[in-house]
């Protein structure tokens, strides 16, 4: 269920309460639900045609699909065999609603991957348990699939939750053009703190620069880990340029920092930037090199600098120079 | 199985006394006629296509608001209607005439 190619959905509408999509070409039925599930804390999303009901399953990515199987059109089998053949919509739990009692309409609906199952009309008092069963496993299996993507030592995004997410900007930038950039942070000479005040005065380091990046950071930013002393920022809808003004702030707030376990001595780092300011044909390993290049000449200036370019409008064969 | 056909006692709700439900039931009741109209409308239409889709909602609509008598009613209706396809031979068709005042004449029983 740790889905590496999805983000953590977005489970919870505006306010707090997961939203249950359901997807019934009645009207009645959207009606008795929404008077006999009141009292959960749910929000509900109607939709009225298999076709809808897909549209608004990869908008709202719900916590549940409650889904009709007799329905003009495409039927609720057509629509879970959709939404399992999308690695977006995949894990969403489908709880299917249906009138038939045949055995092999409720083996196929398993097989296709829903997660329960109910006869209508419908029991209400069953309904209500069977939801609640499928938001409270949903609600746990979100959390385990977060826990698998966050870094133990510092509590930012690890690797495997990066790479997923890279993947994802740089498609958006493909397809919509607008601004992107990626940074790598490397802290300088974290070696000699290693060796110099041990590998719990190392450890002290990663954490303190991850909490600047957590406070420095803008809301749309993610930091993750990267990997041994090396971060990783994606900024969505900022160029390089602005990029470049977000890591140098980072930058100046580190250098400040006055450490308990060696007063003495300063920490720095140093920050490679690759920022589009419309869409790039580079591939997201292209861009993670480009930025590691830049990182590579900040090093290479003196450490405890930025330098960014931009790749608008360089291609993948000769990404940089 | 729907109650025999030549009584007129009204039928209530079986959601009557659930306070959550009564003005969706009331409600419920009150589009029955012009659905029952729609029915009937339908039917003397030959429009066997609309028929079916009317009575595959009526069947699940009946269930859920309390009607489960009215509810089986419009399955029998569908799946005479699904078995016969678009075109119902003669004694289908008055199969199928006769489940169609059934229900009808169900749904006019039909009370809060």
């Amino acid at each position: 269920m740790a889905d590496s190619t999805t983000q953590p959905a977005a489970v919870k509408s505006d306010d707090g309460r997961p939203v249950v999509l359901v997807i019934d070409d009645s009207q009645d039925v959207h009606r008795l639900l929404r008077a006999r599930l009141k009292q959960e804390e749910v929000e509900l999303i109607p939709a009225m045609s298999g076709a809808e009901g897909i549209k608004l399953a990869t908008k709202y990515m719900p916590a549940a699909i409650l889904l009709d199987i007799d329905m003009p059109g495409m039927d609720g089998f057509e629509v879970l065999r959709t939404l399992k053949d999308d690695p977006a919509t995949l894990h969403l739990p489908v709880i299917i609603l249906s009138g038939q009692q045949s055995a092999q309409d409720k083996v196929t609906a398993f097989e296709l991957g829903s997660v329960d199952y109910i006869t209508k009309p419908f029991e209400f008092t069953e309904l209500r348990v069977r939801l609640r069963s499928v938001l409270r496993t949903h609600r746990l299996m979100q959390l385990l699939s977060q826990r698998a993507q966050l870094d133990g030592l510092t509590g930012l995004w690890n690797r495997l939750f990066f790479d997923s997410r890279w993947a994802d900007e740089v498609s958006r930038n493909q397809r919509h053009a607008r601004p992107l950039s990626v940074a790598l942070l490397d802290v300088d000479h974290f070696k000699s703190v290693n060796d110099t005040y041990g590998h719990p005065a190392g450890d002290a380091v990663l954490q303190g620069v991850a909490k600047v990046l957590q406070r420095e950071c803008r809301q749309s930013d993610v930091a993750c880990r990267y990997g041994g002393e090396e971060f990783v920022i994606v900024m969505p809808d900022t160029s390089a340029a602005d990029g470049a003004k977000v890591c140098d702030r980072i930058r100046a707030a580190l250098e400040e920092i006055s450490w308990p376990r060696h007063p003495e001595r300063k920490i720095t780092a140093s920050f490679g930037i690759a920022g589009a300011s419309g869409a790039s044909a580079l591939t997201p390993a292209a861009w993670v090199e480009a930025a590691d290049r830049n990182l590579y000449a900040a090093k290479k200036g003196g450490r405890n600098r930025v330098v960014s370019s931009d790749v608008t409008a360089q291609t993948n064969l000769r990404a940089a120079s | 199985m729907a109650a025999d056909s030549s009584s007129s006692s009204p039928i209530k709700s079986e959601f009557a006394s659930d306070p959550d439900m009564a003005d969706l039931v009331a409600e419920f009741v009150g589009e029955l006629g012009s659905r029952t109209q729609s029915l009937q409308e339908a039917l003397s239409q030959s429009k066997f296509a609309d028929l079916q889709r009317l009575s595959h909602q009526l069947k699940g609509a009946c269930g859920g608001y309390g009607f489960p008598s009215l509810g089986e009613a419009a399955a029998k209706l569908e799946a005479s209607l699904k078995k016969n396809a678009s075109e119902p031979q003669a004694a289908a068709l008055d199969d199928i005439s006769r489940q169609v005042n059934e229900l009808v004449d169900l749904c006019r029983r039909a009370t809060t």
